[in-house]
């Protein structure tokens, strides 16, 4: 019985702690997959006709007949809906016609000053002309069937009147036509309810297709395309074939999310036809089709990340991680070759291995809070938050990782390699930059690589040195600027840059415009990490590699 | 072809050269050798000092802008500064009459590392056990990649995560008002600290060394007793050591705190209530920051919260040193 307990004991000890590393590469997953599978969205994604314009205007990419070819298509699909979407608006939105109903009667009487019309007759034929006026918005204004079509017979009965022949006046009798065409078939007691319906489906049609024709060009980039991507134009047709209302059934009772087809808040108006009519050409509409779109790791934003790509946020990051390099390499690899080779066991090594283990152990922030009150604030050369400050921070945040992992690496070169040198009659320093060094330069590269990619990926110490969310690309100047003053070429070290890590802080949590297009916010992180975690890949293969040598040899 | 013979042959003269030289220097040379190799000594210090510099920058520059803030009110404010900080728990740095009272923002940080701790010690002991003890070496060639993915990820690329996928799903799935709390922060924490925990911890088991298992096999223990009874007890300075390197990798943690933790600044109540919003150190140098003038109250404030957390780690620090210290001297004993 005992050994029974004991071996379930051992049996659920071995499970449990294969269960936590389970749970571990669960996490990873659970991770991964949704940064991933949300972020490959910004890249390869389903394009309509709309991105091909977006992609024409903005950096002329793709071929002008077969989008002129593209265009002209979706435009002969899309008229039908405009043309059906204005005149039931006249219908149901009357104030444009009231104020157009008055024009006509104010061009009429200019007609008839111009025709030098007998003062009698003037007054007489204003007089009537005055009443189909009238006639005309009271039908307009009126919200009862019978009246408005009482009112528009009369106005219709004035049509062969002499007085209006060939004048402007004309136009009241097609007004009066259209309007009786459309309360004939609309419940016109209901035109406040079909105001508000109309005016979410005009939007939703603005959503999709762009402005709709006649009307001026958005100043906002993101306004004056329709739907760019497929999944958004999906987003925009629910909405235009759908209404979510919250109703509560009764006082005190939960509100409960009722779904409305339109075509039913529609139904019998000359409207109806519209939304089936946008079912049936999708297609054609905005045609859809597949679209890599690898220039977004090139492209700079449009509209704060609305559009584009993250370009210049890569490349704020390679600026910020090469220059802190190039500064923490030299002094961690000198560094470590020094505590390796040279150091004895004093009480300054002891001191100095205890600072490195501290500096490893500081907070990221309180390299920030230093970055800040050291580089910018005290050196005066630097002055402001740049990209020297921020990579300088970033240089003294990873020398302690260069540190440790150059010193593992020259500690496992073997001792026989160092006595060959030696016995051939090389000096110390000589054994250690022409024999130590390169046998240890796949584990110091392992170690760069690393720290690379946790340079790459650090917010905090940036944050106040050098980085900014929505600033200019680092101006590097031009050739003919750098001959003419050589200190230009370093110009760009003084200038703040963007960056992958805090641009993704920033379109999660403080950018607003582009919480309207998730998948430019995943793809941000998305870079993000493929960038880190490929660079730490690379260095995980290295150091396999490295390490099946060894036991090679 | 010629050309190569010809380098060949000046390649050999070099050599020549190098045996005719006499095997002994003469005093100048001699002398300049030496003087050589002691200024190289001295620059290959002084460069290896800069980290002690660095530190020492550190500490000198988070001090400076942080003394300020309690002497500017003169000697008797001194006092009533540091009492302020330390036991009121209104942080209101844009009130009228501002208030720095900075025991809302540590309880803040203690209590998202606390509930990182929970979750991450069992788990990563338990898969520091699993790797050094049970898995088999093919088996740990694939855990450990893993395990370092887990690292490389950014802190604000987990931020990310936690904002927008884990906070929509807390608040669809769990019914909480805010998905962005005390629970999401650590749970994203918890797999940050992981890594750290596992690795160290697993660092000291393995270094139990092989002997005294053998002895406990051979005395007739399973391998769950072995582990419990013989390899933790004797590995367990190096694994307290991971729990507080994991510890400190969750309390100098800023970005995911600061996008997933709802930056209100209070003390929890009730205690247990893990969905209430929080706010800690790091997430407040952080935020407030950015929209602090230079040399305001706030500023030196903000400093003072830095060296709270510079302090606290240096601390724990120290002590983790002093347990890895204790397992090497241990391990050399044996």
């Amino acid at each position: 019985m005992k050994t029974l307990l004991r071996q379930i004991q051992d049996k659920g000890f071995t499970t449990a702690s294969a269960g936590a590393v389970l749970l571990i590469a669960a996490a990873l997953l659970v991770v991964l997959i949704p940064m991933f599978g949300r972020g490959i969205t910004a890249v390869i994604f389903t394009e309509t006709v709309e991105f091909r314009r977006l992609q024409k205007d903005l950096h002329g990419r793709g071929d002008n007949e077969h989008l002129a070819r593209a265009l002209a298509d979706a435009a002969a699909v899309r008229e039908p809906i405009y043309t059906m979407l204005r005149e039931f608006s006249e219908g149901i939105d009357t104030e444009p016609l009231v104020k157009q109903a008055r024009d006509v009667y104010q061009k009429y009487g200019e007609y008839l000053n111009y025709h030098n019309t007998p003062k009698e007759q003037y007054s007489d034929y204003r007089k009537q002309a005055k009443d189909v006026r009238d006639g005309l918005v009271d039908a307009l204004e009126s919200d009862d069937r019978q009246t408005v079509l009482d009112d528009l017979d009369a106005v219709l009965k004035e049509k062969d009147n002499p007085a209006f022949a060939d004048s402007p006046a004309m136009e009241f009798f097609a007004m009066a036509q259209r309007y009786k065409k459309i309360a004939e078939t609309v419940d016109l007691s209901h035109r406040a309810e079909y105001l508000t319906n109309l005016q979410e489906v005009t939007a939703a049609i603005r959503q999709l297709l762009g402005p709709l024709p006649g009307e001026p060009t958005p100043p906002l980039w993101m306004d004056q395309y329709g739907a760019t991507r497929l999944d958004m134009a999906l987003k925009a047709r629910a909405a235009l074939l759908y209404d979510e209302q919250w109703i509560s059934d009764g006082p005190g009772k939960p509100m409960v999310k009722h779904i409305i087809a339109r075509k039913e808040q529609f139904a019998g108006t000359p409207l109806e036809p519209l939304f089936d009519r946008v079912e049936a050409d999708w297609d054609k509409l905005l045609q859809p089709r597949l679209r890599i779109y690898w220039q977004y790791f090139f492209d700079d934003w449009v509209n704060s990340h609305y559009f584009g790509g993250v370009g210049p946020e890569i490349l704020g990051t390679l600026l910020l991680t090469l220059m802190s390099m190039c500064v923490a390499i030299p002094l961690g690899v000198i560094s470590a070759a020094y505590l390796v080779e040279y150091a004895g066991d004093t009480v300054w090594i002891k001191i100095i291995r205890m600072c490195i283990n501290t500096l490893a152990g500081v907070p990221s922030i309180v390299y920030g809070l230093f970055g800040l009150a050291f580089f910018v604030v005290t050196i005066g050369a630097i002055g402001k938050p740049c990209i020297l400050a921020a990579s300088l921070t970033l240089s003294i945040l990873v020398l302690p990782v260069i540190i440790r992992a150059s010193e593992e690496a020259i500690r496992a070169v073997p001792q026989t390699y160092r006595e060959a040198s030696l016995a051939l009659g090389a000096g110390k320093f000589r054994t250690l930059v022409l024999v130590t060094l390169p046998a240890a330069g796949p584990g110091i590269l392992t170690g760069i690589i690393l720290s690379l990619s946790r340079a790459a990926g650090e917010t905090a110490p940036i944050l106040f040195t050098g980085v900014v969310a929505m600033g200019p690309i680092p101006n590097f100047g031009s050739p003919s600027q750098w001959l003419e003053n050589p200190g230009s070429l370093f110009g760009w070290l003084f200038q703040p840059t963007r960056a992958l890590s805090y641009g993704s802080y920033d379109i999660a949590v403080g950018d607003r415009i582009s919480m309207l297009a998730p998948h430019q916010q995943f793809g941000m992180a998305m870079t993000l990490i493929l960038l880190t975690v490929a660079l730490n890949v690379a260095a995980i293969l290295i150091r396999s590699r490295l390490s099946r040598k060894l036991r090679g040899c | 072809m010629t050309e190569v013979s010809v380098q060949g042959e000046k390649r050999n003269r070099n050599a020549a050269a190098e045996f005719t030289r006499p095997l002994l220097l003469s005093p100048s040379e001699d002398l300049a050798g030496y003087v050589m190799g002691h200024l190289g000594l001295t620059i290959l210090f002084l460069i290896t000092t800069t980290s002690v510099a660095a530190v020492f920058l550190i500490f000198y520059f988070v001090i400076r802008e942080s003394l300020p803030f309690f002497t500017t009110g003169g000697g008797a404010a001194i006092l009533a500064r540091v009492r302020e900080f330390f036991t009121d728990p209104g942080w209101y740095p844009s009130a009228t009459e501002p208030r720095y009272g900075a025991l809302a923002l540590i309880v803040g940080s203690l209590y998202v590392t606390a509930g990182a701790l929970v979750v991450a010690v069992p788990v990563g002991l338990l898969a520091g056990v699993f790797l050094s003890d049970i898995a088999p070496f093919n088996l740990r060639q694939i855990c450990k990649p893993v395990i370092e993915i887990l690292a490389a990820i950014p802190s604000v690329a987990y931020g990310f995560f936690a904002v927008m996928v884990l906070a929509p799903w807390l608040q669809t799935h769990l019914g909480f008002s805010s998905g962005t709390n005390a629970l999401n922060a650590s749970l994203i924490l918890a797999v940050m600290a992981l890594p750290t925990i596992i690795s160290v911890s697993e660092d000291a088991m393995t270094a139990v060394g092989r002997e005294i298992r053998e002895a406990s096999y051979g005395l007739g223990a399973t391998r769950a007793e072995t582990i419990i009874n013989v390899v933790i007890p004797a590995g367990h300075s190096g694994i307290l050591a991971a729990v507080i390197l994991g510890m400190m990798r969750a309390i100098g943690e800023t970005m995911v705190v600061w996008m997933a933790s709802g930056n209100a600044s209070r003390i929890p109540s009730p205690w247990w209530d893990l969905s209430q919003s929080i706010r800690t150190m790091t997430a407040t140098i952080a935020g407030d920051m950015g929209e602090t003038p230079k040399d305001s109250e706030h500023y030196y404030a903000l400093f003072t919260v830095g060296l709270t957390l510079l302090l606290f780690t240096f601390s724990l620090n120290l002590l983790s040193e002093y347990l890895l210290g204790k397992a090497r001297a241990g391990r050399g004993r044996r």
